[in-house]
């Protein structure tokens, strides 16, 4: 189990995680979203104990982890898998961390084995693809057979087969029972593989959910209502129980009632509807609404002020997807 | 590239870790990469060629001994004038302590290092043994090398020459081979660990061990004996008897002990500060 407790780490003048509390439950894979920039690997560099919290406590298995005696057999981590001296073999380079952790030789043998590296264990890292690099990395993280593993951005980068790789491997760790603390800034790739959701902005914690739960909430659908009259049609429809999300003279983003339900009420009301089209937001455009306010650079000029764009660009999005 | 199944670890096998096994990966670390072969194999040809090129030289321009001062004899020290190749073998001895802290900061593999290994005075220990064993080793080769092909040189021209087993070269190769080696490489390493980049760090390194002191020879006497001495280089000049007694830049040999032990252990004591609070 990982523990997170009150942490702040501040760089310069910004804080890069600011008062984050988390846990992270053993024996399933939880994955941890967010946005560019939203503190995911600062989080991991402080479970690691590569980098001292401004102010709170990290702990793994209820210890800090600089104080572990052997933390290989218990944590395994990929975090950055491009950290290779060139001129090493992916022999040598695992080599010297099993040593480290006082792993039999044969370790680098299976591990090398596991992922597929074997025929070029001799071979100078620096000729590596970057998939063979995070092949390189997984199998340092897996030495010392450690339940626990931390993987920051595992398949940033990757071409198709190797997503399907990191995917393959995540399931089988979670069926082996282990603990797998998993980041990513691709909504998609938790999709498939996560149990549990954090979901981190600007250093804070914004959801902790089950997969399930996330799932629901972002699956919750609107309508479309594009009507000359829509002004007329709002107090109609929130007196049966309707939310209007978002409005305009001429359209409405209308949840909790279906597309059914609505062109019965502007039936009833007398009211011609131009367009009646119910969308169903994909779990990205979810996780795009959660986490836009807390997003730190932005491609689109403006301020936060502008922030009831983020619906604009969900249904954008979910329009894409819908076409 | 296919994936196999893990073979179920047998955790009963593993040794704990602890400071001898962080010792055996410092020196996988070391001796794996071509790098550090290259370098000690530049200390070594470039240093003993440079002091039998300087031998032979001073063997074809010399008069005949015989027809010398009996000032220039006393003069002349065969112990010396056979050590120019130290200059290679000690900028290549900062190298040496500079990248083998600053390579992994460079790859950015000190991560993995302080992940697999988190006590860090731990992993900090070991390379200073393991550097600093390794620099003695480049002086044990360099040293006796520059000493002996000078002598031969000498001997074959009919010059003054020194035998290996005289006290006085005794005392200077030991000097040269443990001090003056371990001040150079575990400065340059404390250095490293402070500044982290190859480029500073060596810059840095130079230009405390070799520059300070060369250049400020030009600085008045005043200066050369309240400051100059008390630098590291000079003062293991004084412990191997490359500096006369009579030079305002002597030290005694416990002063001049206490002096290097000290930039040594202070230096060392910063980086390890450094490295321990630092994040990487």
């Amino acid at each position: 189990m990982i523990e997170l407790n009150a942490v702040t780490k501040r760089y310069g003048s910004t804080n890069a995680v600011d008062h984050l509390s988390l846990t992270v439950q053993p024996g399933q894979i939880t994955g941890f979203l967010g946005p560019n920039g939203a503190g995911k690997t600062t989080t991991m560099r402080l479970i690691l104990g590569l980098d001292t919290p401004t102010s709170g406590t990290v702990t793994v298995n209820g210890q800090p982890y600089r104080t572990k005696t052997a933390p290989m057999q218990e944590v395994g981590a990929l975090i950055d898998p491009s950290a290779v001296h060139g001129g090493r073999s992916a022999y040598h380079h695992l080599l010297c961390q099993a040593q480290a952790g006082g792993l039999p030789r044969h370790r680098v043998d299976d591990v090398l084995d596991m992922v597929g590296l074997s025929a070029v264990a001799g071979k100078k890292v620096s000729g590596f693809s970057l998939g063979m690099h995070q092949r390189l990395g997984m199998a340092s993280a897996m030495l010392g057979d450690p339940p626990v593993l931390l993987l920051d951005e595992p398949v940033n980068g990757l071409d198709p087969e190797g997503i399907q790789w990191i995917r393959s491997l995540l399931k089988r760790f979670a069926e082996e029972g282990r603990t797998v603390f998993v980041s990513s800034h691709l909504m998609s790739e938790m999709e498939q593989t996560a149990d549990h959701v954090l979901v981190i902005g600007r250093g804070q914690l914004i959801a902790d959910v089950s997969m399930t739960e996330f799932t629901q909430r972002s699956a919750k659908s609107h309508v479309e209502v594009v009507s000359v009259r829509a002004q007329d049609l709002i107090p109609h429809l929130e007196a049966k129980g309707a939310q209007i999300a978002n409005s305009t003279t001429h359209s409405l983003t209308v949840t909790g009632l279906d597309a059914a339900e609505i062109g019965a009420i502007a039936f009833e009301q007398g009211i011609p509807l131009n367009e009646l089209s119910p969308r169903r937001a994909s779990l990205e455009a979810a996780f795009m609404e959660l986490t836009y306010e807390s997003v730190e650079y932005r491609t689109h000029q403006g301020s936060a002020s502008d922030a009831p764009n983020v619906q604009e660009i969900a249904r954008e999005l979910v329009h894409e997807r819908t076409a | 590239m296919s994936t196999s199944t893990l073979p179920i670890h047998d955790l009963a096998t593993d040794k704990r870790p602890g400071f001898d096994t962080t010792l055996v990966s410092e020196w996988t670390k070391l001796r794996t990469v071509r790098s550090t072969w290259i370098l000690v194999g530049l200390a070594v040809v470039l240093s003993i060629g440079f002091s039998a090129a300087t031998a032979l030289v001073i063997g074809l321009t010399s008069e005949p001994i015989e027809t010398w001062s009996e000032a220039d004899r006393v003069m002349s020290d065969p112990i010396t004038s056979s050590m120019p190749g130290l200059l290679f073998s000690l900028i290549l001895l900062i190298v040496l302590g500079v990248t083998a802290v600053t390579s992994e900061y460079s790859s950015r593999t000190i991560r993995t290092t302080f992940i697999v290994n988190p006590h860090r005075m731990r992993v900090w220990g070991a390379k200073v043994i393991i550097v600093g064993l390794l620099g003695i080793a480049i002086h044990a080769i360099a040293v006796p090398g520059m000493f002996l092909a000078s002598q031969a040189i000498y001997g074959a021209y009919g010059l003054k020459t020194a035998s290996i087993t005289d006290s006085d070269a005794i005392r200077f190769l030991l000097v040269a081979i443990l001090v003056v080696s371990l001040t150079y490489t575990l400065i340059s390493l404390s250095f490293a660990y402070v500044l982290r980049g190859t480029a500073s760090a060596i810059t840095v390194a130079f230009g405390f061990l070799f520059l300070t002191s060369n250049l400020a020879l030009l600085l008045p006497e005043w200066f050369q004996q309240h400051v100059l001495r008390y630098l590291p280089d000079i003062a293991t000049n004084s412990l191997s008897g490359f500096t006369p007694t009579d030079s305002v830049l002597y030290l005694s040999p416990p002063a001049a002990t206490i002096v290097v032990v000290a930039w040594i252990g202070g230096s060392l004591a910063i980086s390890a500060a450094v490295l321990t609070r630092r994040d990487v």
